[in-house]
């Protein structure tokens, strides 16, 4: 009973959740063979959007280059990625449940609103100029010995910052 | 008067807890359906039932630990608290050693191969990298969250992060959408960079732990001298 409630109720700390995470990612990395990202996914559920609205997404550039198509059997919505990001977002609400921490948290205001979709969109649009995102270029590309992981990481702190300036000015 | 203040927080704070539901029922109703979709997956496709296991488990884990990108470069800037940060070096030194394994058992210990049979996240590096991560760090920063943080906030009931994902999903139309003039003007002309091929690999592996090493104990030393919440 003690060990649930450390273990369930209590937060753990950030050191333990770093080697858990650094764990699981060189798992998942040494059987499927691909470690972990999750911006791609975000880019296949929209092609998988925009194809149920009709319109036509065959033929783009982006995946004719890069090793970015999809691998054979997979579609847009049935892949790796989307696997990955529902099961990400099933386990944290587990444990948020478990913890009884699970709350509908609303919107506070427009601009709150604003900020979100446009911090989203950069973010999203980033991502596919720099091969992926806090995961997949940073946290899985330095481990991996490549030198883009590190550049990124460094720009990545330099865009905080920046951030953390206009939030400053705007937000706070 | 301070303090009366933050007694008056504090009872508040334990109303507010008693009121808190028990919901450990749902927890348990959604474990038994994460249970069958993982049968599901498993009779199917036995990688993707894997994934699902592995995914599940970060979830949790993010969830836990409150384990944030975000707040790993928001925090020193904003409060001079680098436990995160610190915890994320640590992480990577031990990816390092594990990713380093993996390569090595991969390509037999013979580097000299295309980059492209080399396992791992390894990509061209130039410009575009650099304006990536710009306009990610500025992103995240603002939507208050990254990648990992959105997936994570949604499960936790986060409304703000449904539109984030919305967001993202825009932005990676937008940005696939646009790569054709982004190949051309820079990425094309980029170089991809796997360090083992103009260092080696035993040294490259001992580098860059030890320049995570130093890293942690300069975050170590930024957080002993800027930290503001050390009085708490």
């Amino acid at each position: 009973m003690r060990l649930w409630k450390g273990l369930i109720k209590k937060p753990w700390p950030y050191l333990v959740g770093g080697i858990i995470l650094a764990v699981l990612n060189i798992i998942l990395f040494s059987v499927s063979g691909k470690p972990w990202r999750i911006t791609t996914g975000f880019l296949y559920w929209g092609m998988g959007i925009i194809e149920k609205l009709g319109f036509d997404n065959t033929n783009w550039y982006y995946f004719s280059v890069y090793g970015n198509q999809l691998n054979e059997g997979e579609t847009f919505f049935n892949n790796q990625y989307t696997i990955l990001g529902l099961s990400v977002i099933a386990g944290a609400l587990i444990a948020a449940l478990l913890a009884s921490e699970f709350k509908w948290k609303i919107i506070k205001n427009r601009r709150q609103l604003f900020f979100g979709l446009v911090g989203g969109l950069i973010m999203g649009y980033g991502s596919r100029l720099s091969f992926g995102c806090n995961i997949g270029s940073y946290f899985s590309a330095i481990p991996s010995f490549s030198l883009h992981g590190w550049v990124y990481g460094i720009f990545m702190f330099l865009g905080a910052w920046v951030g953390c300036k206009l939030l400053f000015k705007f937000l706070l | 008067m301070a303090s009366s203040k933050i007694q008056e927080l504090k009872k508040q704070r334990q109303l507010s807890n008693k009121r808190k539901k028990n919901q450990v029922i749902y927890g348990v109703v959604c474990i038994f359906i994460v249970v069958l979709i993982y049968l599901f997956l498993l009779k199917n496709n036995f990688i993707y039932s894997f994934i699902w296991k592995i995914g599940l488990l970060i979830g949790f884990t993010l969830q836990k630990s409150r384990f944030c990108f975000t707040a790993s470069f928001r925090d020193p800037i904003m409060v001079g608290s680098t436990s995160i940060l610190k915890a994320i070096i640590i992480a990577f030194i031990i990816s390092t050693i594990g990713f380093a394994f993996i390569q090595y058992i991969s390509t037999g210990g013979n580097f000299n191969i295309r980059i492209e049979d080399i396992p791992g996240q390894i990509d061209p590096v130039g410009v575009h990298t650099i304006l990536g991560a710009i306009l990610f760090g500025v992103g995240m920063v603002i939507a208050g969250g990254c990648a990992s943080g959105t997936l994570m906030r949604i499960g936790e009931g986060f409304i703000l992060q449904m539109v984030v994902l919305c967001g993202f999903i825009i932005g990676t139309l937008l940005g696939g959408n646009h790569f054709e003039f982004w190949d051309k003007l820079l990425i094309r002309n980029s170089p991809t960079i796997y360090i083992p091929h103009y260092i080696g690999f035993p040294l490259s592996v001992f580098l860059q732990i030890v320049v995570l090493i130093a890293l942690y104990y300069v975050a170590d030393w930024y957080d002993k001298k800027n930290n503001i919440m050390m009085t708490m």
